[in-house]
């Protein structure tokens, strides 16, 4: 594995569907409503429901481990949520594009920037991630 | 009253020791769609963002004070970090502790920074989450 300053990883497409939020309530034990019910997600404003902010982290992060194989080489991960996921519950779900490049490699440890996208919206900002490579 | 920066450095006793289980790595991992096989097996180790399962249980520290007036149903996570020692690994049983480090407020809703260090029940560190969450409360009874 060549790993340098601007290597980019192999990108990710992840379809979230209403199925995949209620699995992932289930076990992260997050079961804020806006994240699978329509009618709480109206009463707060909102057009339907949303992804789990920590599901699309979670998920985005597989564009670093895929990568390196083993995911106890991680050591830091950090996003910040600028814009939600929204999975309508239309049998299809929604599309979030991940790609990864490394922007630093210092002392064994490679810095991955990531960057997933929804249709036009950047839903992670400043997104990085920290590996062991050596 | 709500949250203010007079609450920042306070600190909630750690949680109730936390098993890590091979079942519920694999069970987060599945929810992930990742078939990651450090996942899987009795010598799992956890996917990194596993460690908010731990937090989300210290979390619950804050809405259980009274005095900061805080309900997850109003909180909307703005940003998450983990610095990670070494992973979770199945057969772990950990604590966690609360901290609230910042507090910013502006009108009827607060910026709010917490941290939760997780470290082993033996004492061995093993990660921190870092997260910032806005909490917003309705307008009438905003202070």
């Amino acid at each position: 594995m060549s790993i340098e300053v601007s290597t980019e990883l192999p990108s990710l497409e992840l379809t979230f569907t209403r199925t995949d939020l209620v699995r992932y309530a289930g076990a992260s034990g997050d079961f804020n409503p806006i994240h699978h019910s329509d009618h709480a997600a109206h009463a707060l404003g909102l057009d339907g429901v949303l992804a789990h902010g920590m599901l699309t982290m979670g998920r985005a992060l597989r564009v670093v481990t895929d990568w390196v194989g083993d995911p106890a080489r991680v050591v830091a991960y950090g996003v910040r949520f600028t814009k939600p996921v929204p999975v309508p519950d239309d049998g299809v779900g929604t599309v979030v594009t991940v790609n990864g490049r490394v922007t630093g490699v210092a002392d064994g440890v490679a810095t991955v920037s990531i960057e997933a996208v929804c249709g036009e919206a950047k839903v992670l900002g400043s997104a990085v991630a920290e590996v062991r490579v050596a | 009253m709500p949250i203010t920066d007079a609450h920042v450095g306070r600190t909630y006793p750690a949680t109730a020791p936390y098993p890590v289980t091979a079942g519920k790595i694999a069970e987060f991992a599945d929810a992930l769609g990742d078939d990651n096989p450090a996942y899987r097996g009795p010598d799992a180790v956890a996917p990194p963002t596993f460690a908010i399962v731990v937090a989300f249980d210290a979390w619950e520290a804050l809405f259980a004070d009274p005095e900061l007036d805080i309900s997850l149903s109003r909180l909307i996570h703005g940003d998450q970090r983990f610095d990670i020692v070494r992973p979770l690994r199945a057969g772990d049983e950990v604590v966690s502790v609360l901290g609230i480090d910042k507090v910013r407020a502006r009108g009827n809703s607060a910026f709010i920074t917490v941290s939760v260090r997780i470290e082993t029940t033996a004492g061995e560190p093993v990660a921190t989450s870092t997260s910032t969450l806005l909490h917003t409360w309705p307008k009438e009874e905003s202070a």
